[in-house]
C-alpha cells in the first residue's frame, strides 16, 4: 500500500519540479519541516526511559492532570502524534490506564494548536530563518557529543532549526507562487468546497504524517491568498482529523488498550470535525469576535486560521471530555479483547486439599502437563512436532530439512501454553504448603522446582532463538551446520527423555538410564565446545561467531539439564521395582565424569 | 516353654534376613541381565547408525552399561562371599589346642 502509494508520488513530485520551481521550494520546505519533526522526535525519545516516565506517572492519576500533561507536552514537543505514539507505548505498558489516556488525548489537541499559532503569529510576520541557523548550528554540536542527554537536545535543537527553516522556505516559495499562478482560482464555494477541502485536509496529512505540516502549507497559503479562507478552514478541519492517522499506524504494534486509545482519538477527532463542519458558519463568527478581542485584524487570515483551529480543538473538548468515562465504556464494547485460548490446569482440584497425598498427586499430574506443553514449545521452535520424534526417519534429516527458521513467538506460545498453568500450580502449592507433615510438603518443593526448571527451559531456548534464526540465513555453511548441530542434540534429548519415560512404564532401569542421559549432557557439550574452537582456529567461523556458538551452546546444555532435572522429578516418582537395588549401580558425578573422559578417548 | 518361643522368633527373624540377602541377590542378577541386553541393543544400534551424533552417544550408553555393571558384578561378588560365611555349611574354624 505504502510503495503503491510512492510509486504514485513520485512521479507526480518530478511533474511538479519540472514544471515549477515555486513548487520545488514549497516541496523542500515540507521536507525540512518532516525532517525538523524527525529530528524533534528523535530528541525527545533521548529523554524516555526515566525523566518523562516519572513525570507522566505523576501527572496522569486524574484526568484533568492528564489533560494538563498532554497540553504541555504537545507544546513542548510540537507534534502530538509523538505524543499520542508515547501515550499508546505508556498504555500498553501498563503505566497509564485508558481514562488518563483519553486525557492526554484532549490536551494533546489543545496544545498542538500552539503550532498554527508559532507559524501564523510568528512564522510568517518575522524572518525565522535567521532564528533557525544558530538552532542548527549548536544543535549538530550537541549531536557530535557522547553523551545520550546531550544528543537528545541537540536533536531537538536542529529539529526546532529545521521547524524554522522549512517553514521559511514555504513561505518565501508561496510568495513567488502567488505572483505566477493562483490557486485561488480553484476556490469553491459552499457545502461542495467544504467537505472537498476537508478531504484534501485529511488526505495530505495522512501523506505527511503531519497535521502541522498541513497546517503550515494551509495557513501560508491563505495568507498569501492563495486559498480562499472558507477553504482554508475546511482544510484545517481535515488535518485534525488525518492526525489521527499517526496514531492509528502506532496501535497496530500495540495491545489492546493502545488500540482503543487510537479509536477514542479518531472517535474525538472525527466527531468533532463533524461537528464543526455542521457549525461552520456560527464558528467563522465565534473566530472573528474572539479575534477582535485578541486584536487580531479582521484581514489577518492567518492568525484567524489559528484561532480557529484552537477553538474547534477547544469546542471538541467541551462537547467530549465530560464523558470520559462513557467513551471507555465504549471503547471497551467496540474493541473487545480477544483473549487467546489459554491453557488451564487439568488436575487441580481444590477439593482435593484435605488429602495430602492427593494434593501431590494432583500437581505431578499437572506438572506433567506442563511438561508436555514446555516440550511442545521447544520442538516448534526447532519446527517439529512432537509426533516426529516417533517417525522412524533420522532426527538429523528431520532438522536439515527444517532448518527455515519459522517465525514462532515463543512469549505468545509461553503466555498461552505455560503461563496460566504455572501459575495455577504455584497458587495450588502456596495454598497446601502450610499445613502439613514434612513428606508431602518436600514432595510439593521438589515438583516446584521442577516446574522451574521447564520454564527455565523454555528461557533458554528462546535465548537460542534468536541467534538459530539469524544464522539459519546466514552463509556461512560451517556456522549452519553448528545450529543444526545445537537443535539436533536438543531434539535428540527430547526423544531420549520420552524413551527413559517408556522404560519407567516397562520397568526398563530407568534409573540406571539417567546415568547415560547426564554422561551424554557432559560429552556433547564437551564435543560441541572443541568443535567451535576448531572452526575458530581454521578459520572456518569469525571468533565472533564462535563466541555466539558458546554462548547458544551453554543454552542447550541448560535447557538440557533443565528438562532431564524435571523429567526425574515427574517420571521416576511412579518408578517401582528394583529402585532400591538400582541405586546401588547408579554412577555417582566423579564415575560420570570419568566415562565420558573415556569415551573421549576412543 | 518361653526360651522355646524366644528360639522360634529368632530363627524367623534370622530366616527373614537370609530371604532378603537372597531376594538381593536375584534382583541384582535380574539387573545384570537387563543391563547385559541392554548392552546388546545399543550395539547393535551403533551398528546400524552411521550419524556421528549417535555413534558418540551410543558409546557412552556402552561405557555407563558397562561401568554400572562392573559396580553390579562386584557388589554380588560381595553379597555371595558374606553369603557363603554366613551358612551353617561353613565349616567353622577348629579351635587347635596350643601345644604346651
Amino acid at each position: 500500500m505504502h510503495k503503491a502509494l510512492l510509486l504514485i508520488i513520485i512521479p507526480l513530485l518530478l511533474y511538479g519540479f519540472w514544471l515549477s520551481a515555486e513548487f520545488k521550494g514549497i516541496a523542500a520546505g515540507v521536507s525540512i519541516f518532516l525532517f525538523g519533526m524527525l529530528s524533534l522526535e528523535q530528541g525527545f525519545k533521548a529523554f524516555t526511559g526515566g525523566v518523562l516516565e516519572r513525570i507522566l506517572q505523576k501527572t496522569t492519576d486524574t484526568p484533568w492532570k492528564s489533560f494538563g500533561f498532554g497540553f504541555m507536552s504537545a507544546t513542548l514537543m510540537q507534534s502530538s502524534g509523538l505524543v499520542s505514539v508515547i501515550t499508546i507505548s505508556f498504555l500498553s505498558a501498563g503505566l497509564l490506564d485508558l481514562v488518563a489516556g483519553i486525557g492526554i488525548i484532549f490536551g494533546s489537541n489543545l496544545g498542538t494548536t500552539t503550532g498554527a499559532w508559532l507559524i501564523a503569529g510568528l512564522g510568517l510576520k518575522v524572518n525565522i530563518a535567521t532564528y533557525a541557523m544558530p538552532l542548527l548550528v549548536f544543535g549538530v554540536l550537541c549531536i557530535f557529543q557522547n553523551g545520550k542527554q546531550l544528543k537528545g537536545i541537540g536533536y531537538i535543537l536542529t529539529g526546532l532549526g529545521f521547524l524554522l527553516l522549512g517553514i521559511h522556505y514555504m513561505k518565501e516559495s508561496f510568495e513567488y507562487f502567488e505572483s505566477t499562478i493562483n490557486l485561488a482560482e480553484y476556490a469553491m464555494p459552499g457545502v461542495k468546497g467544504l467537505l472537498i477541502y476537508t478531504a484534501i485536509g485529511i488526505i495530505a496529512t495522512v501523506i505527511m504524517q503531519s497535521s502541522h505540516a498541513t497546517m503550515l502549507l494551509t495557513i501560508t497559503a491563505v495568507s498569501v491568498h492563495q486559498i480562499t479562507y472558507d477553504n482554508a478552514l475546511a482544510l484545517v478541519i481535515g488535518a485534525n482529523i488525518g492526525t489521527t492517522v499517526t496514531a492509528i499506524i502506532a496501535s497496530f504494534g500495540a495491545n489492546i488498550q493502545g488500540k482503543r486509545l487510537a479509536g477514542s482519538h479518531l472517535f474525538i477527532n472525527l466527531l468533532t470535525g463533524i461537528f464543526v463542519l455542521i457549525f461552520v458558519k456560527q464558528f467563522g463568527i465565534a473566530v472573528d469576535i474572539v479575534s477582535a478581542n485578541l486584536g487580531i485584524a479582521a484581514s489577518d487570515n492567518a492568525m484567524k486560521l489559528a484561532t480557529f483551529h484552537s477553538l474547534f480543538n477547544l469546542a471538541g473538548i467541551i462537547l467530549f471530555f465530560p464523558f470520559i468515562n462513557q467513551q471507555v465504556l465504549l471503547l471497551e464494547k467496540v474493541f473487545i479483547e480477544k483473549r487467546p485460548a489459554i491453557f488451564q490446569p487439568k488436575y487441580l482440584d481444590v477439593s482435593a486439599m484435605d488429602f495430602p497425598e492427593t494434593v501431590v498427586e494432583s500437581v505431578r499430574l499437572e506438572s506433567i502437563h506442563l511438561y508436555e506443553n514446555a516440550i511442545h514449545i521447544i520442538l516448534h521452535t526447532f519446527g517439529l512436532h512432537k509426533h516426529d520424534l516417533q517417525k522412524s526417519d533420522s532426527l538429523q534429516q528431520l532438522i536439515e530439512q527444517n532448518n527455515q527458521p519459522i517465525d514462532y513467538d515463543i512469549d505468545a506460545s509461553y503466555d498461552k501454553r505455560i503461563k496460566g498453568i504455572y501459575s495455577a500450580i504455584i497458587a495450588f502449592i502456596s495454598q497446601a504448603g502450610f499445613t502439613w507433615e514434612m513428606t508431602q510438603s518436600a514432595k510439593l518443593s521438589w515438583l516446584r522446582e521442577a516446574n522451574k526448571h521447564l520454564v527455565e527451559a523454555i528461557k533458554d531456548t528462546k535465548h537460542l532463538q534468536k541467534n538459530w534464526i539469524r544464522f539459519s540465513t546466514s552463509t556461512n555453511q560451517a556456522a549452519i551446520n553448528e545450529y543444526n548441530k545445537i537443535a539436533y542434540q536438543i531434539v535428540l534429548h527430547i526423544q531420549q527423555i520420552e524413551n527413559f519415560r517408556h522404560e519407567i512404564e516397562g520397568n526398563e532401569l530407568p534409573l540406571l538410564s539417567l546415568d547415560a542421559l547426564k554422561a551424554t549432557i557432559k560429552n556433547d557439550d564437551m564435543q560441541m565446545n572443541r568443535a567451535i574452537e576448531a572452526l575458530i582456529r581454521e578459520q572456518k567461523i569469525t571468533p565472533e561467531t564462535g563466541s555466539s556458538l558458546i554462548n547458544d551452546s551453554a543454552y542447550m546444555r541448560n535447557i538440557k539439564k533443565n528438562l532431564l532435572k524435571a523429567a526425574e522429578t515427574l517420571f521416576l516418582h511412579s518408578s517401582t521395582g528394583n529402585a532400591g537395588v538400582e541405586q546401588q549401580l547408579s554412577l555417582n558425578e566423579t564415575e560420570i565424569n570419568d566415562v565420558v573422559h573415556t569415551v573421549d578417548t576412543q | 516353654m518361653k526360651i522355646e518361643k524366644l528360639l522360634h522368633k529368632l530363627q524367623a527373624f534370622f530366616d527373614a534376613d537370609k530371604r532378603k540377602k537372597r531376594q538381593h541377590i536375584e534382583e541384582l542378577k535380574k539387573i545384570l541381565l537387563k543391563l547385559k541386553k541392554k548392552e546388546r541393543k545399543i550395539t547393535h544400534a551403533l551398528e546400524q547408525t552411521d550419524e556421528d551424533c549417535l555413534i558418540k552417544h551410543y558409546q557412552t550408553e556402552l561405557e555407563i552399561i558397562r561401568v554400572q555393571r562392573k559396580k553390579g558384578i562386584e557388589v554380588l561378588q560381595q553379597l555371595k562371599e558374606r553369603k557363603k560365611l554366613n551358612s551353617p555349611n561353613t565349616p567353622s574354624p577348629r579351635i587347635v589346642p596350643a601345644d604346651n
